[in-house]
C-alpha cells in the first residue's frame, strides 16, 4: 500500500528550485510517476513530499536549432519524443530505443528524463543519449550546469545529482545529427520487460560508438573505434567496457556473450 | 485536495489524498470497480483508463495528477443499457473468460481503434502489448479487434491460430488459411 506524502504540484521553474532547496533532501521529483510511484509503493523510495513538474510549461515540449541541437524537456514523454518529427528524421537511434520502450500506456506517461535520471543500468534511453554525445542541463536555485551523460552516472541508481538540482532538459548536440544508428535490446516479451542487455550503435564521420545497458552499474559508453577497425577489436573494446552480474534474469557469461552477438549484428547491418 | 475530474462524461467535484491512486479514486470513491487492480506496477494493464485521450496505467497516477481531467472507464462504454460495438465483438469472439483484464484491454482497443481504425494483426497486438490476459485468450481479442474494426470474422466463429501477420493473409471464411495457421473450429 501507498504509505502517505505530501503533494506539491508547483507552476514555475523558480518555484520548483525554491522547494528543492529547503526540502530537496527529503523529497521526490515526479514526472511520469512510472518509477517513482512503483518504487513508492514498494517501500524503496519513501519521500516526505512529491514534486510534481508537470504544470511547469518551461519543462514541457521538444525544440530543435541547428546550432544548439535537439532540447528535451524534463516533462517530455517518450510518446511525445516519438511524435516529433525531427527525432525521426535526425536522431533515428534516439526513436529506435524510445519505441522499445515498455509499453504504449507507459510511453504515454514516462518520461525521457525519468528513464536516466534514475540511473537504472537498464535505461532504455541512455544507450542512445551516450551515443550521440548529449548532455544533461542540471539546475537549482544556485544556477544551472551541463554534463556530458557519461559522467552524470555515478553507479547503480547514483548520479551527479545534488540534493537540491533537478535534470532540467537534455540536449542532443546538432553534430549528431543525421547519424546512422541502431539498438538492439534483448528481452523476453515485448512491452513488459526490463532490458537484458541493450547495445546501441552509431556511426558519424568516420567515428563508431557503442552505448551499453545492463552490463554494468551504469549505462556504459564505448568511444576511440573508427571505422575500418575490424571487428574483434570493437567486439574487444565492448568486453572491456561492460562488467555484468549474475542475476535473476540470466547469467554473467550470458550478457557478456550477447553484447558480443549484439555488436556483431549491429556492425553487419549498420551501414 | 481537492480535485475537479470528469468520468466518462460526468463531472465529479471530490477532497482526495496525495496518495491515492487514479486507480484508487475511481475504484473506491466512485465506485467505478471495472478498472482492475493486477499487478500495481506497470505490467499487467488491467487498469488502463484513457485520461485526456491517452491510455495511461491508472495504478502509476495519482489522483491529483488527474485534476482537472477527462476520464474514460470501461464503464463508460456501454450506452443506454447497450454494449459498444468492441464489447458486442469481445461477447461474439468469446474474447472474455475470467474478464479480470477485459476493463483495461477495452480501453487499449478503444484507443487503438481511434489512432488506427484498420489495425492489422501485428498492430493489434502491438497494440495491446500493454495488457496481459493471464487466461491467454489473445487469438480471440485479436479476432474481437478485426471483428470490431470492420474487417470480417463477424460470425464470432474461431478460425485460425498463429496464423500470418496480416488480416489479409487470414481471409475470412477462406479454408486457405489453414494451411498456415491451424484450423480449429469454424
Amino acid at each position: 500500500m501507498f504509505r502517505e506524502f505530501e503533494y506539491a504540484g508547483p507552476a514555475t521553474r523558480g518555484e520548483v528550485h525554491e522547494i528543492l532547496s529547503r526540502r530537496g533532501g527529503e523529497a521526490k521529483l515526479l514526472a511520469g510517476g512510472t518509477d517513482l510511484l512503483v518504487n513508492i509503493r514498494a517501500g524503496v523510495a519513501r519521500p516526505a513530499l512529491v514534486i510534481d513538474v508537470k504544470k511547469v510549461t518551461a519543462f514541457h515540449g521538444t525544440r530543435w536549432d541547428a546550432k544548439t541541437g535537439l532540447v528535451i524537456g524534463a516533462a517530455v514523454t517518450i510518446n511525445e519524443l516519438l511524435a516529433d518529427p525531427i527525432v525521426n528524421e535526425r536522431f533515428p537511434l534516439l526513436a529506435e530505443c524510445a519505441r522499445d520502450l515498455a509499453s504504449y500506456q507507459i510511453r504515454n506517461r514516462a518520461t525521457v528524463v525519468g528513464n536516466v535520471v534514475n540511473a537504472s543500468p537498464c535505461s532504455d534511453m541512455a544507450p542512445a543519449l551516450l551515443c550521440l554525445g548529449a548532455r544533461a542541463v542540471i539546475s537549482s536555485k544556485r544556477g544551472e550546469r551541463e554534463i556530458p551523460f557519461e559522467r552524470f552516472f555515478q553507479g547503480v541508481k547514483k548520479t551527479v545529482l545534488l540534493e537540491d538540482e533537478l535534470l532540467e532538459r537534455i540536449v542532443v548536440p546538432a553534430s549528431s545529427a543525421g547519424a546512422r544508428g541502431s539498438y538492439r535490446k534483448l528481452k523476453r516479451i515485448n512491452g513488459h520487460d526490463l532490458g537484458i542487455v541493450g547495445v546501441a550503435l552509431f556511426r558519424k564521420d568516420g567515428k563508431i560508438r557503442l552505448g551499453i545497458s545492463s552490463s554494468a552499474p551504469t549505462p556504459v559508453l564505448v568511444e576511440g573505434l573508427a571505422e575500418g577497425d575490424d571487428e574483434s577489436r570493437v567486439v574487444a573494446a565492448a568486453r572491456a567496457a561492460i562488467s555484468p552480474i549474475d542475476d535473476l534474469r540470466c547469467s554473467r557469461e550470458y550478457r557478456e556473450f550477447m553484447v558480443e552477438v549484439f555488436v556483431k549484428r549491429l556492425l553487419r547491418e549498420v551501414k | 485536495m481537492r480535485i475537479a475530474i470528469t468520468v466518462n462524461g460526468r463531472a465529479y467535484a471530490r477532497d482526495v489524498e496525495p496518495h491515492w491512486t487514479l486507480l484508487r479514486f475511481l475504484r473506491e470513491d466512485l465506485g467505478l470497480t471495472g478498472t482492475k487492480e493486477g499487478c500495481g506496477a506497470g505490467e499487467c494493464g488491467a487498469c488502463t483508463v484513457i485520461l485526456d485521450g491517452k491510455t495511461v496505467n491508472s495504478c502509476m497516477v495519482l489522483a491529483v495528477e488527474a485534476d482537472g481531467a477527462r476520464v474514460e472507464t470501461v464503464e463508460g462504454e456501454a450506452r443506454e443499457g447497450r454494449l459498444s460495438e468492441i464489447q458486442q465483438a469481445f461477447d461474439r469472439h468469446h474474447a472474455v473468460q475470467c474478464g479480470f483484464c477485459t476493463g483495461g484491454m477495452i480501453m487499449s482497443v478503444r484507443d487503438l481503434l481511434v489512432r488506427n481504425p484498420k489495425p492489422t494483426v501485428d498492430e493489434i497486438k502491438a497494440g495491446i502489448e500493454g495488457n496481459f490476459c493471464r487466461c491467454t485468450g489473445y487469438q480471440q481479442i485479436v479476432e474481437a479487434v478485426l471483428d470490431a474494426s470492420g474487417q470480417g470474422w463477424g460470425d464470432g466463429a474461431l478460425k485460425v491460430v498463429g496464423a500470418a501477420a496480416s488480416p489479409g493473409a487470414v481471409a475470412p471464411s477462406s479454408a486457405a488459411a489453414g494451411a498456415e495457421g491451424r484450423l480449429q473450429h469454424a
